[in-house]
């Protein structure tokens, strides 16, 4: 390995850490659960296959949020992207499941 | 941005590569070992003899599980498949007389006896220790089977991205360059079977979907038992009636339910409240009748043998899923394609285990002082050695063991997976006391030894050693033992080769002249 041009602190890496990990995870079990009640409420799809389609995508969604976290240049602009995302997903999931119950 | 990326994705790629690499590497080789599991509980029975009618397997059960837990709350039968011969049993006693862990099994030859002899998990044991691992529990070894999958699909698709020149890499294996041929070693086995490995991680992600990621299930279902419903068929049982009624012939059932599938096989029946008015009985189709791993259920009554109901979950993404575990276990591949999973299953283990040693080859040259390396160095390459030199001769141990042990020896079974762990960290403590480089050499010409070994132990041991199987053409036999010996024989290749390195090391400078010399010749 080069030696890098940029010096990378160890308080980046510790941002970028926990949001490859576990505000990734936190993040992509939202986006699951929303993709899984915009399946089955939003387009009609049967409750066990929404929920199946979205457990699927959220492997996919993990892995390439883990490498965006690594790949993008500015760890607060992530986290910023993290958190807004986040908050978007969990209110949207909030209305969701307040407009229509579980089975 | 393109370099910073590709710079990030390298170091992610080395440092999640080596923690999670050792762990990778056993689930891999286990898991690779799985894909004969059957052949292997064959050969580590080598008392059982023949195939097994699912019919009369089925009876067989029943008859054997009259007799331990007539009035048991459940009943569970794994039939054999074309690949296997014996039958699996499990039962929940009844609730007035519980009984022991570990004595509510039972293994079955094709008429329904209890073997008794040489007890031993056989396959199965390589096959659950690739997710389950072994003295920890099981929840706990999933979690970290999960994480170790989902970092290795992180780490191959920053593996892609790393590699620029992945398709030259793709014929490139240059062999005694040291560094170089690692590095060439984990590119071509990596990218070779670049598909299979994506598919494998992907799928095995996907096998415990419902444990790494619960909220696509919960957000739709407040308890999970409603969507497991949906999906599987299966009512909550019945409370049991308390009226003894003798439970409907198996044989006919097993028949009717295999001709609804087009004549495939049934594979699991579980049966509720056996010998009760209320009793229930799910017939399963085997995984290995068709690529989707979810099979179908045919439910009957369990006094009159009518049949109340079928079930088969369709939809894209269930079928999806179905057919994404099909693809990760493989049970419905024939030979040719079984020997292609099991061929990709090793080169993953090597690719991690190259993978591994790469790591110690190229700091190794940057080390300050190369004979005196620091502590985290020295620690990454006695894990190496332990990791691959050890497991490699756990599993000749594990062979051994089945062969060595007294066959009515209390807990078989188990001691025999010891011996396993044992071995595995004799080699690990092996390689901790002795100069790393001798210890590579002495650990793997160890392995080769025990690989070896198991061939002629089987031969002085049992009547189906390789020549008999060889005269009655027992195909599982043959094969079982000559793959031992290509094992020995690569771990044989490996020890020498790294003993050579050894020399070449220690001659130092005059024997680089030499080489650049031998450069100039194959050129």
């Amino acid at each position: 390995m080069k030696p890098r041009s940029g010096t990378i602190g160890r308080g980046e890496i510790a941002a970028r850490l926990l949001a490859a990990i576990p505000g990734n995870y936190l993040l992509t079990s939202l986006a699951t659960a929303c993709l899984a009640r915009l399946l089955w409420q939003g387009l009609g799809v049967d409750p066990a296959n929404a929920s199946v389609a979205a457990t699927l995508t959220s492997f996919l969604l993990f892995a390439v949020l883990a490498l965006v976290a690594f790949g993008v240049r500015s760890a607060g602009r992530l986290w910023l992207w993290l958190a807004g995302s986040g908050l978007l997903l969990g209110a949207g999931l909030w209305i969701s499941l307040m407009a229509g119950a579980r089975l | 941005m393109r370099d910073t990326l590709r710079q990030s994705m390298a170091l992610f790629h080395t440092w999640s590569g080596l923690l999670l690499g050792w762990l990778l590497f056993a689930m891999f080789a286990t898991g690779t070992a799985a894909y004969f599991q059957d052949e292997i509980t064959r050969w580590m029975q080598p008392e059982v003899a023949g195939d097994a009618n699912p019919a009369l397997a089925a009876q067989g059960a029943v008859r054997f599980l009259n007799t331990v837990a007539p009035d048991g709350q459940s009943w569970y039968i794994t039939l054999p498949n074309s690949r296997s011969a014996t039958t699996q049993v499990y039962w929940q006693p009844s609730a007035s007389k519980p009984a022991p862990r570990g004595e509510t099994s039972a293994v079955l030859d094709r008429d329904g006896n209890r073997i008794t002899t040489r007890e031993t998990r056989g396959g199965f044991f390589l096959y659950r220790f690739h997710f389950d691992l072994h003295y920890m529990p099981v929840l706990w070894a999933r979690y970290l089977v999960g994480i170790a999958a989902m970092f290795m699909l992180v780490a191959i698709i920053s593996g892609v991205i790393t590699h620029k020149k992945i398709f030259a890499d793709f014929f490139m294996l240059r062999f005694g360059k040291g560094q170089r041929s690692w590095l060439d070693a984990h590119n071509v086995t990596a990218v070779l079977a670049l598909p299979f490995h994506l598919m494998i991680t992907f799928t095995g992600l996907v096998t415990l979907a419902s444990m790494y990621m619960p909220w696509g299930i919960a957000a739709n279902y407040a308890a999970p038992t409603a969507f497991y419903e949906a999906v599987f068929g299966r009512a909550v049982a019945a409370e049991p009636t308390g009226k003894r009624v003798p439970l409907a012939d198996l044989g006919p059932l097993v028949s009717a339910a295999s001709n609804r599938w087009n004549g495939q096989r049934v594979g699991y029946i579980s049966i509720a409240n056996p010998n009760d008015a209320a009793a229930r009985i799910d017939m399963t189709r085997s995984p290995e009748a068709s690529f989707g791993a979810r099979g179908e259920t045919a439910s009957f009554d369990g006094a009159t043998g009518r049949l109340i109901g079928a079930h088969d979950a369709n939809g894209a993404a269930l079928a999806t899923e179905s057919v994404m575990i099909g693809l990760h276990t493989g049970r419905f591949a024939k030979w040719g394609l079984r020997w292609l999973y099991f061929l990709s299953g090793l080169g993953g283990t090597i690719m991690v285990g190259s993978g591994l040693v790469l790591w110690t080859v190229k700091r190794r040259a940057r080390l300050p002082d190369p004979s005196r390396p620091h502590l985290g160095f020295r620690m990454v390459e006695r894990l190496n050695i332990a990791a691959i030199a050890g497991l490699a001769t756990g599993i000749a141990v594990y062979f051994l063991a089945n062969r060595l042990l007294p066959l009515d020896m209390a807990s078989r079974a188990e001691r025999e997976i010891d011996s396993l762990f044992l071995a595995w960290l004799g080699i690990g403590l092996w390689g901790m006391i002795r100069p790393a480089r001798r210890a590579w050499t002495e650990t793997l010409a160890i392995a080769g030894a025990c690989f070896a070994a198991v061939p002629v132990i089987n031969a002085l041991t049992t009547s189906r050693g390789l020549l008999p199987s060889l005269l009655a053409g027992d195909w599982t036999f043959v094969a079982f033992d000559l793959v031992m010996l290509v094992l020995a024989a690569g771990f044989a290749m490996a020890a020498v080769r790294s003993a050579k390195v050894r020399t070449k090391a220690n001659a130092g400078q005059g024997s680089r002249t030499r080489r650049a010399a031998q450069k100039v010749t194959s050129a």
